[in-house]
This record gives structure tokens, C-alpha cells and sequence, in this order.
């Protein structure tokens, strides 16, 4: 679950990223985060992997909660979250399984566990026969697909996806659509993107940010600034 | 241990760089703690030797002689006085002589004189124990080893301010160059570093691996440094020997241990051994703590 609570982010030199943000994204939820470039999607992103703490009000992860005063369990919080992003930001120097297996490790999870987890997130997102590659062998779809798997590996119960789509051609694209919505059930999704298709095609809650303010939170929304 | 070697075989010339920093900062600390314990059990032997020999004119009595060693006693600033009579002279003096019997048969105890033998609590007292003796009736002659005593007081507090500043410029320069070798390399991995953190990964977990390449070198390092001075230690041993010929062992206190310099043995190779490894690990330690410090 992710909640945020009158939440604002002032920067020092005065200018507001986020002014009284409200809303709560329950366990089990596809969203999606839309806006315009610059109106504070990475703002809510960056609140929400603790990378940036609120100016004031209450942001809730799970069962972390974090306010203006400095928060100690960033480690921990991130633990529970998996992220994908638009530059996959897949280790070069680690094959497929230790790029997936990264997550797992920080976690502490014994050997026997990861290999059997990695398979079979290998398998979700199908590539069940890449996992000794190195990513120099492989698509950009099959590096996004590499990056989804090693969100959802180790309970992570919360994705963040930041533009994970951005970079990737239509049939890919929907390929990789495919596997959020098999996620949904399981994992509380939030997805920033600027594909007016996704989020056209695949209705589910919309949020949509401008000037640092959620204007609309439509629960089977389009995309509509 | 695979993800070290593979590493250092990704960087070789900034590994070789540190390698050798560590090493000769290794090497050099083992010289100078050796030189450092050496002297001061030298010290140490000579502050325990008789170091003011008193004697009397052949007249004196025994009665007089046992006067002023207790007045000496007394003053308490003495930790052993002993007489050795005109007999136990002659002893000395017939054991000495033994290759040389025409010396032995133009002597005899009547001519040797009888002395007292102190040993000062600190070198400190040595003047005003001599001056003291001089005063006193009966005495001949007073001998005693200031020069000597002098000389090595002077050497150890320098080797001792030498080594102090060495392993100050050492220790500062190892960590130095190591902690920028390290940035390097962490510099590198800033993405991974990044990802890690985003993925949850503790500050702990994103160091051990910059230090268990690190410390292993350090390691590595240590055991070359040991090496070459166990090697040197050996190779002195001949000429050491004959140098030290009339001395039976050197000693010193370590911490409450009576740990024995010469002849050079296994636990003084082994303190050595740890005094360098500990070194390195506190070098290794520090840099890469702060060479990973700067990126999270």
C-alpha cells in the first residue's frame, strides 16, 4: 500500500516540486502516473523510494512511514520495492541471472531460494533460456523484461515503473504491457509513462500530476492532461 | 573470492599501484618496529648491567666497604649493590687470564682491589651516585658506563621520534594513494553503487566488496613485506651473532610479557608478522571506508 498525505516538497531555493498531494494506492492495484514533463512524477516517485523526504506531510509505504524528519530505514523501505526504469539500468558485467539474483542477495535470501525464484521470474517474463547471457546479447525488450524480473523477485511487493516503455517499439512495448497486467494481482503497481496508447488501451486508475498538484484521479481514466 | 580476483584483473595498473604502496609501507614499518624493539632491548640490557664498578685502595677494610654499601642502600636509590672481595676478584681475574698462565703467577689477591658493584634504579641517578661514592673514605677509583648509557637513551628516543614521524608519513600516504586507487575503482561502479542503493542494498553491502579487495590485497601485501623481512632477519642472524657474541639475550617488556628480541625466535617473528598485518588492515580499513564513503 502507498499513501501520501498532504504532501508537499519545497527545494531550499524556494521553488515547490509538490503542494498537498493526497492519495493511497491499495495493495493489489494497477496505477498509472501521468503529466507533463517537469510536473513532479519523479518527485512522487523519488518520495516513494525515500530517496527524498517530504517538506511536509506523511508518505506511507507499506508499512513504513516517512515525514520531514530524516528516516533511517531507507534500506529497508527499498526492500519492499522493485523498480524498472526507462534505461533498464542492467549491470553489464553480470550475466541475466545475477542481474535478477542482485535484489535477492541484498536480502540476504540463501542460494537454493534465488536460483528457484530467478527461474521462474525468468519464466514469467519469458526468457527462461537467457539466464547465462550477458546483456550485450540481448534486446532492449529482452533488457526491459530482464529489469521487470528483477522487480518482482524477493517479495518485493510495490513496482515502480518510471517510463519503462520509453524506449522500446510498439510490439515490444505491448509484450511488455502484457506482463505488468499478469503482475497486477500481485504486486501494487504504480507506472509513470507518456504513452497515451498504454494508458488508453489498458484502463486502470489514472493519476495525473501537473504544477506539482494531482488534477485528476479517475479510476478506469484515459490519458488526459 | 572469484569476484576480487576478476577485480583486480579488470584494473591492473591501479591494483599494481596499490600493491606496491602497501608493500613498501609494509616493508618499512616491519624495518622500523625491529630497529624500534631492538634498540630498546639493547637499552634495556645495558640499564640492567652493573653500571657504577667502585674501588677501594687495597687498604680499606671490609668493614669500611660494607659501610658505604649500605649507605648506598639507603639512599634507596639503588636496586642491587654487590661486593666482590679481593678473592672473588682473583677469581674473575684467574678465569679471565686462563689462556695465559705467566699473567696468572704475577698475581694475587693481595694486589687485586676489593668493589662494589651498583646498579641504579634510573640512569638518571648514575651521576649523583658516582659523585656520591667519590666522597667517601677508602674509595680508588669509580667506573662507570655513562657515555654509553648516554649514547643509547639518545639513540632510542630518536629512533623512537623517527619511527613515530615514519609511520605517521607512511600510514598518511598509504591511506592517500589507496584511497584514491579505491575511488577509482568505485568511481567505475557509481551506476552499480547506485543501483544497489535503489534496490535496497545497505551501505554495508555496497563496501564489502571495495574492502575484500582491499584487505586481501593488504593481506597479500603483508605476507610479501613478512617475507622479505623474515629473509633479511635470517640473513643477519650470522653476522648479529658474532656482534652480540658476549650478550646471552636481549629482552624486553611488551605489555606485561617478557618477550625475547635476540636471538631472533618464532615469537618474535610472529609478533612482527602481526604487528605488519595489523598495520595493513588498519590502512586498507580506513581507505576503503572512505574511498566508498564518498558515493553513498
Amino acid at each position: 500500500m502507498i499513501s501520501f498525505k498532504d504532501v508537499s516538497v519545497k527545494y531550499p531555493l524556494g521553488n515547490i516540486a509538490l503542494h498537498n498531494i493526497n492519495f493511497t494506492l491499495e495493495a493489489g492495484t494497477f496505477s498509472y502516473l501521468v503529466g507533463p514533463s517537469g510536473a513532479g512524477k519523479t518527485t512522487i516517485l523519488r518520495l516513494i523510494l525515500g530517496e527524498l523526504l517530504p517538506s511536509s506531510g506523511t508518505v506511507k509505504v507499506d508499512s513504513f512511514q516517512i515525514g520531514n524528519k530524516k528516516f533511517k530505514d531507507t534500506a529497508k523501505l527499498r526492500q519492499v520495492i522493485g523498480v524498472v526504469f526507462q534505461d533498464f539500468k542492467i549491470l553489464a558485467e553480470k550475466n541475466i541471472f545475477e542481474n535478477i539474483a542482485v535484489g535477492m542477495y541484498i536480502k540476504g535470501f540463501n542460494k537454493a531460494h534465488i536460483q528457484q525464484e530467478v527461474i521462474e521470474a525468468l519464466e514469467v517474463v519469458g526468457l527462461p533460456q537467457k539466464a547465462h547471457l550477458f546483456p550485450a546479447q540481448l534486446s532492449a525488450g529482452e533488457l526491459q523484461r530482464v529489469a521487470i524480473a528483477r522487480a518482482i523477485v524477493g517479495n518485493r511487493k510495490i513496482i515502480l515503473a518510471d517510463e519503462p516503455t520509453g524506449n522500446l517499439d510498439p510490439k515490444t512495448t505491448w509484450e511488455i504491457m502484457k506482463i505488468f497486467k499478469n503482475l497486477e494481482k500481485e504486486k501494487t503497481i504504480l507506472f509513470a509513462t507518456h504513452n497515451t496508447d498504454i494508458v488508453n488501451s489498458m484502463k486502470r486508475r489514472v493519476l495525473v500530476i501537473s504544477d506539482g498538484q494531482i488534477t485528476k484521479d479517475k479510476k478506469k481514466g484515459g490519458y488526459e492532461l | 573470492m572469484n569476484s576480487v580476483w576478476s577485480s583486480m584483473r579488470r584494473t591492473p595498473y591501479q591494483t599494481f599501484a596499490s600493491f606496491s604502496v602497501l608493500f613498501f609501507t609494509l616493508l618499512l614499518s616491519g624495518l622500523l618496529f625491529i630497529s624500534l624493539t631492538f634498540l630498546q632491548s639493547l637499552l634495556q640490557y645495558v640499564e640492567t648491567r652493573p653500571r657504577i664498578i667502585v674501588y677501594f685502595q687495597i687498604t680499606t677494610s671490609e668493614e669500611d666497604i660494607f659501610a658505604v654499601r649500605d649507605k648506598l642502600v639507603e639512599t634507596e636509590k639503588t636496586n642491587d649493590v654487590t661486593y666482590v672481595s679481593k678473592e672473588d676478584a682473583y677469581k674473575i681475574y684467574k678465569d679471565f687470564t686462563q689462556n695465559d698462565p705467566l699473567l696468572l703467577e704475577m698475581t694475587s689477591p693481595d694486589i687485586l682491589p676489593a668493589s662494589l658493584e651498583i646498579d641504579a634504579k634510573q640512569p638518571e641517578y648514575l651521576e649523583e651516585i658516582v659523585n656520591f661514592v667519590r666522597k667517601q673514605p677508602g674509595v680508588d677509583e669509580v667506573q662507570f658506563q655513562k657515555d654509553i648509557v648516554d649514547n643509547l637513551l639518545h639513540l632510542t628516543a630518536r629512533v623512537r621520534v623517527t619511527t613515530a614521524v615514519f609511520f605517521t608519513y607512511l600510514l598518511f600516504m598509504s591511506i592517500i594513494v589507496l584511497t584514491t586507487t579505491t575511488s577509482f575503482k568505485v568511481a567505475l561502479k557509481k551506476d552499480e553503487i547506485s543501483l544497489l542503493s535503489l534496490l535496497g542494498a545497505t551501505k554495508r553491502f555496497i563496501r564489502k566488496p571495495f574492502m575484500n579487495e582491499i584487505v586481501t590485497l593488504g593481506l597479500v601485501s603483508s605476507v610479501f613485506a613478512n617475507l622479505i623481512l623474515v629473509l633479511l632477519l635470517l640473513s643477519m642472524n650470522p653476522f648479529l651473532s658474532g656482534y652480540f657474541a658476549g650478550i646471552h639475550s636481549l629482552n624486553m617488556a611488551f605489555f606485561n610479557f617478557n618477550l625475547q628480541i635476540w636471538p631472533f625466535n618464532l615469537t618474535y617473528a610472529l609478533l612482527t608478522i602481526g604487528v605488519t598485518t595489523v598495520f595493513s588492515l588498519l590502512i586498507t580499513f580506513i581507505s576503503s571506508f572512505w574511498a566508498t564513503n564518498r558515493y553513498l
